[in-house]
């Protein structure tokens, strides 16, 4: 045990604070969705609890059909998206990590340029366009469905697995795709969990495509709609819930706290998953050593 | 014969390579078409019928164009700002947490710190309106407290960059110091042994040890930083940038964006990211020799 020197304490003092630099403005937010309309004029920024207390806000924002449709579409394409995602780059990992083939070394030089070279926003765009996605939850589930830095992150616990359990599988006959399928992926399960965890997190996060590919908002992500609320400040579509409330209530409300209600509703998952994301994203981020 | 027995193992491994298709279609059609698709750079996009060629004309509007220069510029500017004000963030964060022995309070800081990397940055300029808000937000209740006058921060052409800047740290700077104090934890214990016998406090272990021996990851990560230079962070920009302070944080992604997919302008916006792809290459390209020839070490 150290001892409680100045410099220990100026230390822990300095990161309390960082920590709270973070932790406050959420807070105020939480605080903001979850007080009462008529008081929220005298929450303060800093402010970590609610004045008084009312659930109208997030009445108001689950009985709004744009947001739960949005919530569903974003729980759609980041579940159909995550397991499309896992199967192709592990399937693609097994084969480059623990097989050898004639070209194997080109396939990794191609991934490699792949890397390192971005197209840029417009080729893009005008690929999508052309191959007819434009509208379609394929634009975002399809556009990213390996991402190659992950591919060589997978391949490394790949490698891991021994080679003994493979030579037994294989001395029973077994082919490539049943050693990938029966044994590779269940003796994998952390490194999946790992990249699961990251492509989820992409997909969940992702607004800039579904922005630029989907017009019909009724095929929104939660994002895009939580962007046109908060950042273009566009209440229109927001405030279609008087028939679940009183000619009061909704003269009541309050624009701020319905936006802080949305940036919470965006957050939950998040939370909820975040013990498990800081045991296994940290490793990941540290098994590819770069910063993404 | 050769010949022969290369196209045994092309059969013998076909399960392979049926594998693998699924991949290299994808990689083809998403990655390899876009890529030949950056030539529009260089034609006239028409809507039906094929593009025609024209050279460099593109490219000559863009640098005789005083809005591409002035996006040029602030792209310049918000990313010098990001190296010098952010960059060092990090890094002293790591050396601090290092001086935080294992246990709960460490692992709270951890958990809090790398919390806002994992949100969107729609999240992000969610929290951070709300916190510089003119009416209530939190930092302008300090302002108040010391007898300032509220200030309106996301429209003052003054202090948007600095939003950026210091927005920034605080969604990445906890995150970013994993890989600082990963190093850290790879120095030899003995070397701190030595220093402890030699009556070292542990200021001077952090001076003398820790920190020159964090060098090298510093200058890698420095390197890799400078090869995203002409980034400047599109995300955070496009979600924070408005009417007022447009003319000091449009960067070229936004620009590109702009004219690109809300005015159509496929070939010139195409030029203009062909144009930050060239230079990010090549800003890759010699910060990779440079590091090379001073330390010996690349970044490949």
């Amino acid at each position: 045990m150290k001892k409680l020197t100045w410099t220990t304490a100026i230390i822990y003092g300095i990161l309390f604070l960082v920590s709270l630099s973070i932790l406050i403005p959420i807070l105020n937010l939480l605080a903001m969705s979850f007080s009462d309309p008529l008081r929220v004029h005298e929450l303060k920024g800093l402010d970590i609890f609610p004045k008084g207390f009312s659930l109208i806000n997030y009445e108001v924002l689950f009985s709004n059909p744009l947001i739960v449709r949005s919530i569903f579409n974003s729980l759609f394409i980041t579940a159909a998206g995550t397991a499309l995602n896992l199967f192709l780059t592990a399937m693609a990992a097994y084969v480059l990590a623990r097989t050898n083939f004639v070209g194997k070394r080109l396939v990794i030089l191609f991934l490699i340029v792949i890397m390192v070279f971005e197209p840029g926003l417009i080729p893009e765009y005008l690929l999508v366009k052309d191959l007819g996605l434009l509208d379609s939850y394929l634009s975002l589930i399809l556009y990213k469905a390996i991402n190659v830095f992950y591919l060589f992150i997978l391949m490394r616990f790949f490698e891991d697995v021994p080679d003994s359990i493979l030579e037994a599988a294989r001395i029973d006959g077994a082919g490539h795709f049943k050693i990938f399928t029966k044994i590779m992926l269940p003796l994998s399960k952390p490194g999946l969990a790992t990249l699961g965890l990251f492509y989820a997190i992409y997909h969940w996060n992702e607004y800039f495509r579904a922005t630029i590919y989907l017009t019909d908002p009724n095929k929104w992500p939660l994002q895009v709609v939580l962007r046109q609320f908060v950042v273009e400040r566009d209440n229109t579509s927001l405030l279609g819930a008087q028939n679940v409330l009183s000619y009061e209530q909704v003269a009541a409300l309050d624009f701020g706290s319905l936006q802080a209600g949305t940036i919470i509703i965006s957050m939950v998952p998040l939370l909820v998953f975040y013990p498990i994301i800081l045991k296994y994203y940290a490793k990941g981020a540290l098994e590819g050593g770069v910063k993404d | 014969m050769k010949e022969k027995r290369l196209w045994f193992q092309i059969k013998r491994d076909w399960v392979l390579y049926a594998m693998l298709l699924p991949a290299l279609v994808y990689f083809s059609i998403f990655h390899v078409i876009p890529l030949i698709g950056m030539k529009l750079a260089f034609q006239d996009y028409r809507i039906i019928g094929d593009n025609v060629w024209v050279g460099l004309k593109h490219f000559n509007v863009l640098f005789s164009s005083p809005a591409f220069l002035d996006v040029l510029k602030n792209t310049i500017i918000i990313s010098s700002m990001k190296i010098i004000f952010f960059f060092p963030v990090p890094i002293i964060l790591s050396l601090i947490i290092n001086e935080v022995r294992n246990g709960p309070f460490r692992k709270y800081v951890q958990s809090v710190i790398y919390l806002p990397h994992f949100l969107s940055w729609v999240v992000i300029t969610g929290v951070w309106i709300s916190l510089l808000s003119p009416v209530d937000g939190g930092i302008n209740v300090i302002r108040n407290f010391f007898q300032l006058p509220s200030l309106d921060y996301m429209t003052s052409k003054d202090h948007i960059r600095w939003v950026l800047v210091i927005s920034e740290t605080w969604r990445s700077a906890g995150w970013d110091s994993i890989i600082y104090l990963a190093a850290i934890m790879k120095i030899s214990p003995g070397l701190y042994e030595a220093a402890k016998i030699d009556g070292a406090t542990s200021l001077q272990q952090m001076r003398y040890i820790t920190i020159p021996e964090l060098l090298s990851t510093v200058v890698t990560v420095f390197i890799l930083n400078l090869g995203f230079f002409m980034n400047a962070g599109f995300d955070q920009v496009f979600n924070m940038i408005n009417d007022s302070v447009i003319s000091v944080i449009d960067i070229l992604d936004t620009y590109v964006y702009r004219i690109g997919i809300l005015n159509g302008q496929y070939a010139y916006a195409t030029a203009a990211s062909l144009f930050k792809g060239v230079i990010g290459v090549i800003l890759i390209l010699s910060t990779h020799f440079i590091s090379k020839k001073v330390s010996g070490k690349g970044v490949w």
